[in-house]
């Protein structure tokens, strides 16, 4: 027999629901009893952010240099595509921290994809980013609605 | 040939590369499809609908990039390379 969905609720707060959204994709709707809805949009996101480190090399998500010239706008600016991969949540923020120690390592520092491979791979991450972003904005508003 | 042999055993998942220079175009496909599937879960109300929505964004996105690509390959050519 199957569930009624207000018997998975496990919190309908929105601001919750949204963090937990950001944090892992497709957790937003889990706990809003939306388990199918979790399972698709959280994979997916997973899938194809992890499809563009695959495609392009996880050099392909670097943070913006924060201690460069200029104001934190213009900072952001040089590298505005982190953004949306900052998006997935902490698995963004722990490629580009990787991304970071590979940078700075004498053995890897080289290993940095060009043209269009690094552009798909960047278009890959921050679609990512910009679909869980729909995703959280989604699951927040449903979570509005079950309370 | 012995070059690509030799990256191809080099290659390191997630570190370098996918060594696939002359078949980037085929990569707009699972992206495609990848936002197909969440569009479509986040605008349906019943995850049933999905496969079936999902399935028909993915072709008209792809036939939308295929009409694109057309366009400005005949802009290309009949308008800037005359």
């Amino acid at each position: 027999m199957p569930t009624r969905p207000a018997d998975n609720v496990i919190n309908s707060s929105p601001p919750v629901v949204a963090l937990a959204g950001w944090v892992l994709p497709g957790l937003g709707y889990w706990l809003i009893g939306q388990r199918g809805r979790a399972l698709a949009c959280g994979l997916t996101i997973l899938i194809v952010f992890l499809g563009g480190i695959l495609i392009a090399g996880v050099r392909v998500v670097q943070a913006p240099d924060m201690t460069g010239p200029g104001n934190t706008f213009q900072r952001v600016l040089q590298r505005p595509w982190f953004i949306g991969q900052v998006l997935t949540g902490p698995m963004g923020i722990t490629a580009a921290m990787i991304s970071d120690k590979l940078a700075a390592s004498p053995t890897y520092r080289d290993i940095e994809t060009k043209a269009r491979l690094a552009e798909i791979g960047t278009l890959y991450t921050a679609v990512a980013g910009m679909l869980n972003l729909l995703t959280i904005i989604d699951a927040s508003h449903r979570a509005g609605r079950v309370r | 040939m012995r070059i690509l042999a030799l990256l191809i055993l080099a290659y390191t998942p997630f570190l370098y590369p996918l060594p696939i220079w002359d078949y980037w175009p085929w990569l707009l496909i699972p992206l495609t499809a990848g936002v197909a599937i969440v569009y479509k879960s986040v605008k349906c109300q019943s995850m049933r609908q999905v496969p079936r929505e999902a399935l028909v964004i993915f072709v008209w996105i792809l036939v939308g990039m295929a009409a694109a690509a057309g366009a400005l390959a005949g802009v290309v050519r009949f308008v800037v390379e005359r």
